[in-house]
Order: structure tokens, then sequence, then C-alpha cells
């Protein structure tokens, strides 16, 4: 069962010093939820990516904060991102080329890529605030080879 | 994140990290590369095998040493994102192998190598002695 007294969301400063408090909150989430390694590991790959991406993109060395709210559902384990930063849907980032020889290819951009590969969903909404909503989920795998065991974590208020 | 060079010859050098590669600290990385190649190193065996964490930014660091092996210059970071982003527009000027090798990366990140299309462009070695007998092959 969900430990009522946890924290279901974690709120930082945009500095990518934080990056490994966010890793750990996700971590810690994953394995409340029972997740399996690989859902755990893709979870936290995602929103690192996506937080990292508002730091350095979307706050672009701005100050700014950036919360991170878990939720569970029957079968899912979802992180929405939320931040004040200028409106950007990265779902609409098209996948960059990862067939291209080194000389080639650009440097960097994966993050985005990585995060819609690695999840089942992946979703932005416009903050009635102002501000994005990024929501990455996968399928709840546990580790004793079933989906989750049906408790809900309603998600913190937007 | 622990970062440490070994230097088994004067043309190969063996960086070993340890702990979390993430966006706070990929630049040190590129950094370590780059002593690497100015003292002397023409071939870099990259050990991921104590990684617990690799974010994209760790595959920015391994594509900018690749790049400072064959004497290009990445750019950095403080040069803004969109310039790193950006280098893949440019048309290649040197085309030859690239001299740097993988070790042993955890299977988490063996998946965001393979995801992101770069696994098949380095050779990986399951460990530091066979990625040190390969470069001295190579």
């Amino acid at each position: 069962m969900a430990d009522a007294t946890r924290a279901r969301s974690i709120s930082i400063e945009a500095e990518v010093g934080r990056l490994a408090d966010v890793r750990a909150f996700v971590r810690e989430h994953a394995a409340r939820a029972g997740a399996d390694d690989e859902t755990t590991a893709d979870l936290v790959q995602a929103v690192d990516e996506l937080v990292c991406n508002v730091i350095q993109h979307g706050y672009a060395g701005d100050q700014g904060r950036i919360e991170v709210v878990a939720s569970q559902s029957d079968d899912e384990l979802a992180f929405a991102i939320r931040d004040d930063a200028p409106l950007f849907d990265p779902t609409t980032v098209p996948d960059p080329p990862v067939d291209l020889p080194l000389d080639r290819r650009p440097l960097g951009g994966m993050g985005v890529h990585l995060a819609r590969a690695l999840t089942d969903r992946f979703d932005h909404r416009m903050l009635p605030r102002g501000g994005n909503e990024v929501t990455v989920a996968k399928r709840l795998r546990t580790v004793t080879g079933g989906l989750g065991d049906g408790h809900h974590d309603r998600p913190a208020e937007g | 994140m622990d970062i440490t060079t070994d230097r088994p010859r004067a043309d190969l050098a063996v960086i070993g990290l340890t702990g979390e590669l993430d966006g706070s600290n990929f630049e040190e990385v590129i950094e370590a590369g780059r002593a690497a190649r100015d003292g002397g190193a023409r071939r870099i065996v990259l050990d991921l095998g104590a990684l617990t964490y690799m974010g994209s930014s760790g595959l920015v660091a391994i594509h900018s040493i690749s790049l400072l092996l064959r004497g290009q210059e990445p750019p950095s970071a403080e040069n803004g994102w969109q310039a790193i982003h950006d280098i893949g527009n440019a048309e290649a000027v040197d085309s030859e192998p690239a001299v740097l090798l993988l070790v042993g990366p955890p299977p988490s990140i063996e998946r965001v190598l393979s995801r992101s299309g770069m696994l098949g462009l380095f050779p990986v070695h399951p460990d530091r002695a066979s990625a040190i007998d390969a470069a001295s092959l190579a």
C-alpha cells in the first residue's frame, strides 16, 4: 500500500544539480509501486530527460521552478512535469535521425526521443496558470511479473 | 560521479566513470577526454561499467570525445545548446574510423545507446582488458 505520509511531488529549482533529486524521487515511487527494474529505469530516464530539457531549453538559464508529480492507477505509473517556462510541446518534436554516422549526426537532441521511446504515454497540456505540464507514463510491470496492486494515488491538484 | 584516468600506454587513455552521468556533469567527462587527448592519447577506452545512470547528456559526452580524437572541436554548452544540436548539419570534414572504445555498459545504459543509434558506432567490450587489447590492434 502507498504510504500517505510520503510526498507525491517534488519541487526543485531549475538547476541541473537537482536532477539527481528528481531521479531519486522517481525511483522511490517506482519502488513503492513494485515496478520491475526496466520499468523503473525507463521512467527515471524519461523524467530526467524532460526535466533537463526544461532547465536547458525552457528556462534557458533563467531562474524557475519545476514540479514533478507522481500518480498511479490500476496498471500505470505516471509522472507529470510542471513548469512556468514559455509554452512548448515536446510531443511535437520529431524524432532525430538515429541511423547517421557520427560525422553527420546532431550532437545531442536525444532526450525527447528517449522519453517518447521508453514510455507508453507522452502528453502535453498548457496549465491554466500558464506554463507546461508534460506527462510520461508507463504500464506498470511489477517485480512479481504482474500488473500493479490496484491502489490509486490521486495526482495533486494542478 | 567520479572520473579516473589511467594511461597504460602513451597513446592510450582509459577513462573510468562511477556513479551517475547527467546534465550536471557531462562536461567533466568531455574535459577528461580533452585532457587525455592533449596529453598524447590517440585512443580512449571509456569504461561505463560502474555507471548507475546515464542521461542523453552522456551521449553528448561520448560523441564529443570521439570528435576530439578526430581533431574536431565540439561546441560547448556555454555557446548554447542550439549550437550542440546544429553540429550535425555541418558537412563532415573527417571520416576516419572512431578511436573511442566503450566498456561494459549496464543494461539500462546499453538500452540508451541502442535507442539513440549509437551502440553500433563504437566498439563495445565486456571488460577493460579486451578493450585495451583491441585498442592496441587498432
